[in-house]
């Protein structure tokens, strides 16, 4: 009976210590990454968004958000309605993004003057959002399994210990060869992360200057984009947030992308 | 829009904002002011327009109920100013039903710059097809039921008092080219529909947006926006020469059902859309036709896609209208074929963008080609050059070859 149990224990020893050696050697980074990604964020979100975005004179143009997104499971709503400038106002954006790998959004908006929801493909995540420093990408829209991640290091930055996980991603056609992102150990926020170009020259730095924790969830309130090689920089800041609020499901159709904040 | 009948009214809006100062504060206000001048690339180079446009959005809400006024002002230096109310409506909202009722646009369909479902809000072609699209949707008196259901939503809306197509006036540079043999006589005593309950319109809409697709079926029964040019020929008895045309211009009800779809495939979005016109007159050079009309009925269709290549957002659509049970002296072709264009860039963080967007008219070659470039010089102050040039010397855009023109507008929105 002893030797059968000692069987066992040698097979499953014989099992595990190459899994775990391989786990330590090439998933750490994925699960860092995919903790961020799985964070808990509450079931629904709204704020005021409010998007500065300043050029290499220091001009700045600002453009401001009234934001809902909604946990349905599977998938996530969100629903944007421009508040300003004057001439998008009353103009709406809804994306439904999946928790299933390689499913594309969906995304649509609703322009006043036209008035009509026009339905847009989502296959340019690398197009920048409204003008700013940050792609679709940039703002979370990106899933875990289309980097291969590497943990690089620990590092202790802003009294914040934090890993160091670099992302390279698995089609070499994306716009960046690689990112690094530091994430706070115990908060599984990223703090800053470096974007490469094609040419592994830096290209953006994103920083996450304020988060709090609200109804017990950790929230970015202020962060900002600035690409080093033209010297433009976006900060955006949320304000008003509320979370689980127990936004309706009807918050996110048609019929409230026409009728806007009323 | 209607010139300056509406005079009275502006009066009365300027004296309810002065009374209701204090609480106008408490409504939304938005809107735009604009300059817009064009210039025709003839030899004497005239104006092709020289227009100031004020327009105001006045809105507010209440919990379950809502309100908007869309008055505007068109002046020009040169020709009568005029005044009117793009929309005025008021809405109720209950939990799965949405009312709305007074002077409004409402669109529906999924094609760029083409009318085939699209058929609730009449035109304004003042401008031919040049206005922005805002301004070509004429606001029609009705009441707009939805009725929602998930993503499903079901609309109906009832027009008590028929809107025809706003033509230009006969002194205008877009008045259609007439193909008459003789210059006729316009009897205008059947042009316009009696404001009666009988002469109503219904127009219901079933639609649904889904992951995998968007789609509309309609239907309605209204009044053709375009009236039929009703032909009385004399004849001398003698000689049997044509001695003169009267023309007289007649609405006819029409009867409709089609649907339009939008869905995405890869980094394409494909759009569809088609409609089954029932009672859709046409003119015709058969002899024994006392008016030179017939009725037929006709399909208008349209594939579209739109898809992004190396930044720039690319859409095309093909468009056919074709009569049913076709008879060769109808002298609109049996199929007619139109194609849209469109390309856009942006630069500058989205503050510049080059557009071209085409209209191209298969059957007759003709063309009308809208280059412009547009700079967002501040937030909300908008700068734009633009061209309209018509290619070709017959067909909906050839007819207007001798109107090339260049034009610049600015304007700032509140």
């Amino acid at each position: 009976m002893k030797v059968k149990k000692l069987q066992l224990v040698l097979m499953a020893i014989l099992i595990a210590v190459p899994t775990l050696i391989f786990s330590q050697a090439t998933i750490t980074g994925l699960l860092i990454i995919e903790n961020v990604n799985n964070r808990e964020t509450g079931n629904d979100m709204q704020g005021d968004l409010t998007m500065s975005l300043i050029n290499s004179h220091g001009d700045q143009r600002v453009r401001k958000i009234k934001q809902f997104v909604k946990d349905f499971g599977n998938m996530e709503k969100s629903i944007m309605f421009f508040v300003s400038p004057a001439d998008v106002r009353n103009t709406s954006f809804m994306n439904w993004s999946y928790d299933e790998a390689g499913k594309d959004d969906d995304q649509w908006i609703y322009l006043p003057a036209l008035k009509k929801v026009k339905r847009l493909s989502s296959d340019s995540k690398s197009d920048y959002f409204m003008g700013s420093d940050f792609t679709y990408d940039d703002l979370g829209d990106r899933h875990p399994t289309e980097d291969n991640h590497k943990l690089l290091r620990e590092e202790t930055i802003d009294s914040e210990n934090c890993y160091v996980v670099e992302s390279i991603p698995k089609d070499d056609e994306y716009m960046y060869s690689r990112t690094v992102t530091w994430i706070i150990k115990d908060k599984s926020i990223g703090l800053k992360k470096e974007f490469y170009d094609e040419d592994e020259e830096l290209l953006k730095t994103l920083t996450n200057k304020k988060y709090e924790k609200i109804k017990g969830y950790w929230t970015i309130l202020s962060s900002e984009m600035h690409n080093v090689q033209k010297d433009h920089t976006t900060k955006m800041e949320l304000a008003n947030v509320k979370l689980d609020t127990g936004i309706p499901a009807n918050k996110f159709t048609e019929r409230m992308m026409k009728r806007g904040l009323k | 829009m209607r010139k300056l009948n509406f005079k009275i009214f502006w009066v009365v809006f300027a004296l309810f904002i002065f009374i209701n100062g204090a609480q106008a504060q408490i409504l939304n206000w938005s809107g735009y002011a604009r300059n817009y001048t064009g210039m025709l690339l003839t030899e004497n180079n005239e104006y092709a327009i020289l227009q100031n446009t004020f327009n105001l959005n006045v809105e507010q809400s209440k919990d379950k109920v809502a309100f908007k006024v869309n008055p505007y002002i068109y002046q020009y230096p040169n020709q009568e100013m005029e005044i009117g109310l793009r929309e005025a409506y008021m809405d109720i909202y209950f939990n799965v039903v949405d009312l709305r009722v007074g002077k409004q646009q409402i669109i529906w369909g999924k094609a760029d710059g083409v009318f085939i479902t699209d058929i609730v809000s009449p035109k304004d072609l003042s401008e031919f097809l040049l206005r922005d699209f805002e301004e070509i949707r004429m606001g029609i008196t009705s009441l707009k039921a939805n009725y929602y259901l998930g993503e499903n939503t079901f609309e109906f809306v009832w027009a008590p008092n028929f809107t025809s197509t706003q033509m230009p006036d006969e002194s205008s540079i877009w008045f259609p080219e007439l193909d008459f043999p003789t210059a006729p006589v316009f009897d205008y005593s059947q042009k316009e529909v009696a404001a009666e309950p009988g002469n109503s319109e219904v127009f219901a809409k079933f639609s649904a947006i889904t992951s995998a697709i968007d789609f509309e079926i309609m239907g309605s029964y209204m009044w053709d926006d375009d009236p039929t040019m009703h032909i009385t020929k004399t004849v001398n008895p003698q000689t049997m020469q044509l001695t003169g045309l009267t023309v007289t211009p007649r609405h006819h009800r029409l009867g409709l059902a089609g649907g339009s779809f939008s869905s995405t495939l890869g980094g394409f979005v494909l759009r569809g859309e088609g409609a089954y016109y029932n009672g859709k007159y046409f003119n015709s050079e058969d002899p024994i036709l006392a008016d030179t009309t017939v009725e037929k009925n006709y399909l208008h269709y349209l594939i579209g896609v739109d898809y992004t290549l190396w930044d720039i957002r690319l859409s095309s659509q093909f468009i056919q209208q074709a009569i049913l049970d076709y008879e060769k002296p109808i002298k609109n072709d049996e199929y007619e074929n139109t194609m849209t264009v469109l390309a856009s860039k942006d630069f500058l963080r989205e503050t510049l963008r080059l557009e071209l967007f085409s209209y191209i008219g298969l059957n007759n070659s003709d063309a009308l080609i809208r280059p412009k470039v547009i700079y967002d010089l501040a937030d909300g102050f908008e700068l734009l050059l633009g061209a309209n040039i018509f290619v070709g010397d017959s067909g909906r855009f050839g007819q207007y070859d001798n109107n090339d023109m260049v034009y610049a507008k600015v304007k700032y929105s509140f």
